[in-house]
């Protein structure tokens, strides 16, 4: 456990010294770009509300993709999962007559979770019944969803105006709540709070979560022990797709409450770097995705104050996950 | 001036967490001398084998290689002094095929891999020392498990070698096959290169070895010339002591219907794997019914049928007097079926999870250790605790890793865990391999505790000494055919002849 944390650490330190190589070669200061970076996180009530809103699709995809790497599926469809989420989530609230708040907000993310089970569901029946990989299913599918959202803004689904591809926004019920006024975090972030410990004790304390991390260490042993492994897969991919679903209905409902091509800015591959960084454990989920929550909402203040290209956050991503795949490389050929 | 040994290991010590595998161990082997490395399960053998094969550091001691102190850190460094290991769990590659397998023990450098001149290289070299070898293209994992030995020892004769280390080389052959290897063996030991040899087949040691080191809880209590010893001797050395074999147990009455009803089972051939021909036995309740046979004479596809993992093309079986409709792995738990896998830490064990997760790791006794969704972990560990105190499982609790228990503790648990639901039948398939003495006879007894309380049991074995040991009755699988049943006194020629049609090289 100890040993990895500390490679997570070491990679995420060497990620951010690779991008302060990459702001002093383009000439800038990595000091102040730090600096300005932190300070436009963490300096600030604003700053940190920012980093909730960023941190929430980003921890909820990221469990997403651990659960369905933990059952040893390669899930790569966590974006085409979110944002089919979003897309029926947009479906079903623009067409949903007036109800209470809190029953309103409660079906759009309920239509989200079933967007996104459907979408994985696909890929895992693709995969058991058909023999298609499940790397290939999903990021075949990823782009079937992005296809059918850019068809549908800029047809059955925009708005009326018509002035923009996207949809019509959501009614006010079925928008989560802002927490505190000025402010974009919302409503969401506790969910993020309640979803992590519930699906580390899915994992480690349930039955189901022992059937999967045995599924996932070694389908042929467990199979031979009884269990469905086929039967486990479909549900655990399923449960993957609906946490991506999930974090997609959660951004519409609270943060862009529209459709767009473009919906979400690759959260869905990010997730997979968040998962990874946080080892696949849902704690170790939540600090990945809080850090790179700190690294998104610093980069613009990033960019505003030090004059250094937002984009670099993105080569700082990059690198964490190099150097950790290459840390994890080392430890096991010293190990062995 | 004395001639320095090839090889020198002074003062060795490993440890595993609080388990010391080895204690201040030393072993010497000379060119040309073969060296049989004998001991229990957990006694410390392949960890004294990896040292030297530069998979593990000692955590103490040191080694000589020709007189010159060295310390290897990895096996690349082993293979550039001339140390080739064949391992008893094979490290080879399923996907691949045969020719790229041998290729990868080839030192190439540069771009491109010449595997028809890697597979030309390795048919001579077959050829010059007897071993049968499979096609260039076939699948490795769809090879039977002999012919899937028999790369892994050509793999590592295929570069030079000053010292073969052997690890259970024998466990899979047939007699004509380990007679062959063993000449193989001495032909290499005339041209001086030394071999480490471990097994448990006594009667092997004196036949081949010159001297032969004895280690007990990762101490060595004997050095000594093997001609000179006994198998009685040696027996009693590796073990402490030794009591004779329980004598086997008369057939318990027959219930009025037999625990397994097996009628014309047939499947075809499918990929590597031999089919199942018109295959019909009986195992009563408390009987040990032996299915003896040579490896790949149609075992894996019984043993598959009854298991559940594939369903016959025709034919049916009965568990209990049920007739199996649904052939899953699943149903035949449910129907009161226990299973022993061949392969113990690919089909028995997930490596990766605890003791106590791999104790539970069976549906029924799953849904034992826990409670509406939710895991009963202490329940869980006592419950592997009770099993690591009532087997004897060396490990270090019921927190350890899987991966970190020895061959034959591993057997162990999977055995406790097989027989904690009672099985109505327990199938086991080849479950002593690669086991020595004692962790082989605490299987056996477990074997023989099923049928005492009135389960059956079915016993797939290609050791043919362990078959007529513990069976009431024995049938011989050859290419697919089950012959009938005998009964004993067994007639070792008899058996032999049945078995005989199958002494052949695997056809892929």
């Amino acid at each position: 456990m100890t040993a990895r944390l500390s490679s997570s650490l070491l990679a995420a330190a060497i990620g951010l010294l690779a991008g302060a190589a990459a702001i002093a070669i383009g000439g800038g200061d990595p000091i102040t770009a730090y600096t300005a970076l932190a300070e436009g996180a963490m300096g600030s009530a604003y700053g940190w509300s920012e980093v909730a809103v960023k941190a929430c699709p980003l921890v909820i995809s990221g469990l997403a993709v651990a659960l369905a790497f933990r059952a040893g599926l390669w899930n790569i469809g966590a974006e085409g999962q979110l944002v089919a989420g979003a897309l029926v989530a947009v479906c079903f609230a623009t067409n949903c007559p007036q109800l209470p708040t809190a029953l309103g907000v409660s079906l759009t993310l309920l239509a989200a979770v079933c967007g996104g089970a459907l979408v994985a569901a696909i890929a895992a029946l693709l995969k058991l019944r058909r023999g298609v990989d499940e790397v290939i299913g999903t990021i075949m599918l990823n782009f079937i969803v992005l296809g059918i959202v850019g068809y549908l803004v800029h047809g059955p689904m925009m708005e009326a105006s018509g002035n923009y591809p996207q949809s019509e926004a959501l009614p006010g019920f079925t928008r989560l709540p802002r927490l505190f006024q000025g402010m974009r975090i919302h409503a969401g972030s506790f969910a993020v709070v309640a979803l992590v410990p519930l699906c580390a004790w899915g994992l480690y304390r349930s039955r189901f979560g022992y059937v999967v991390r045995a599924v996932g260490a070694n389908p042929v042993a467990t199979e031979l022990a009884g269990f469905s492994v086929g039967r486990y897969l479909l549900a655990t991919f399923t449960a993957s797709g609906a946490l991506a679903g999930l974090a997609g209905g959660m951004e519409v409902a609270s943060v862009t409450y529209r459709m767009y091509e473009n919906f979400s800015p690759g959260y869905g591959y990010t997730a997979i770097a968040v998962a990874l960084l946080g080892r696949l454990d849902p704690w170790g989920v939540l600090l990945a995705g809080l850090l790179f929550g700190i690294l998104e909402a610093g980069s613009m203040s990033m960019q505003r104050v030090a004059g250094v290209s937002a984009v670099i956050v993105s080569l700082i991503q990059g690198c964490v996950i190099f150097a950790l795949a290459a840390i994890e490389y080392s430890r096991a050929e010293s190990s062995s | 001036m004395t001639v320095p040994p090839l090889l020198s290991l002074r003062d060795i010590s490993v440890r595993f967490g609080s388990v010391t595998a080895l204690d201040r161990v030393d072993l010497t082997v000379d060119a040309g001398e073969v060296r049989a490395v004998l001991g229990e399960n957990g006694a410390g053998k392949s960890t004294l084998m990896n040292v030297v094969y530069g998979l593990l550091s000692p955590d103490q001691g040191s080694m000589q290689w020709n007189g010159a102190a060295t310390s290897l850190r990895g096996p690349q460094e082993a293979h550039a002094l001339g140390i080739g290991m064949v391992h008893q769990e094979f490290a080879l590659v399923d996907a691949l095929s045969v020719a790229e397998n041998l290729a990868e023990a080839v030192d190439e450098r540069g771009w491109l891999v010449d595997y028809d001149g890697v597979f030309e290289q390795a048919e001579a070299r077959a050829a010059e020392l007897g071993l049968a070898l499979a096609p260039a293209e076939a699948r490795v994992g769809d090879l039977p498990v002999g012919a899937r030995q028999r790369i892994e020892i050509l793999k590592a004769m295929l570069t030079e070698v000053r010292l073969l280390i052997l690890d259970e080389p024998t466990a899979v052959l047939t007699p004509a096959e380990t007679e062959q290897l063993f000449a193989v063996l001495r032909g290499l030991r005339d041209r001086g290169v030394a071999i480490l040899l471990i097994t448990h087949k006594l009667r092997e040691v004196i036949e081949l070895a010159d001297t032969v080191t004895v280690l007990r809880r990762g101490r060595v209590v004997a050095q000594r010339s093997a001609r000179d010893s006994s198998e009685r001797d040696l027996a009693e050395l590796m073990v402490g002591s030794l009591s004779p074999d329980q004598a086997r147990a008369e057939p318990a009455p027959a219930g009025p219907v037999p625990v397994l009803r097996a009628r014309r089972l047939a499947c075809a051939a499918e990929s590597g794997a031999p089919a199942l021909d018109d295959a019909s036995a009986e195992v009563g309740a408390g009987e040990i019914l032996g299915i003896a046979g040579v490896d790949g004479n149609g075992q894996q596809p019984l043993f598959e049928i009854v298991s559940g993992l594939r369903a016959p093309t025709s034919g049916s079986l009965e568990i209990d007097g049920t007739t199996c409709s649904v052939f899953s792995p699943g149903a035949m738990l449910d129907a009161g079926v226990s299973i022993i896998a061949p392969d113990r830490r690919r089909q028995g064990a997930v490596l990766e999870m605890r003791v106590w997760e791999n104790a539970i790791l069976d549906t029924a006794l799953l849904r034992a250790h826990s409670s509406a969704a939710s895991l009963d972990r202490d329940g869980a560990t006592a419950f592997a605790s009770d099993l690591i105190d009532r087997y004897s499982i060396v490990c270090d609790g019921p927190d350890a890793t899987a991966a970190s228990l020895s061959g034959g503790n591993l057997q162990k648990l999977i055995v406790a865990r097989a027989l904690a639901t009672a099985p109505r039948l327990l199938v086991a398939f080849n479950p002593t391999r690669g086991l020595d003495i004692g962790a082989a006879r605490a299987v056996h007894t477990a074997l023989r505790a099923v049928a005492e309380q009135g389960g059956g049991v079915l016993l797939l074995s290609t050791d043919l000494d362990e078959v007529l040991g513990l069976s009431h009755r024995v049938a011989v699988l050859s290419r697919g055919r089950l012959s009938a049943p005998v009964a004993p006194p067994y007639d070792r020629r008899q058996i032999g002849l049945l078995m005989g049609g199958g002494d052949r090289p695997e056809a892929a």
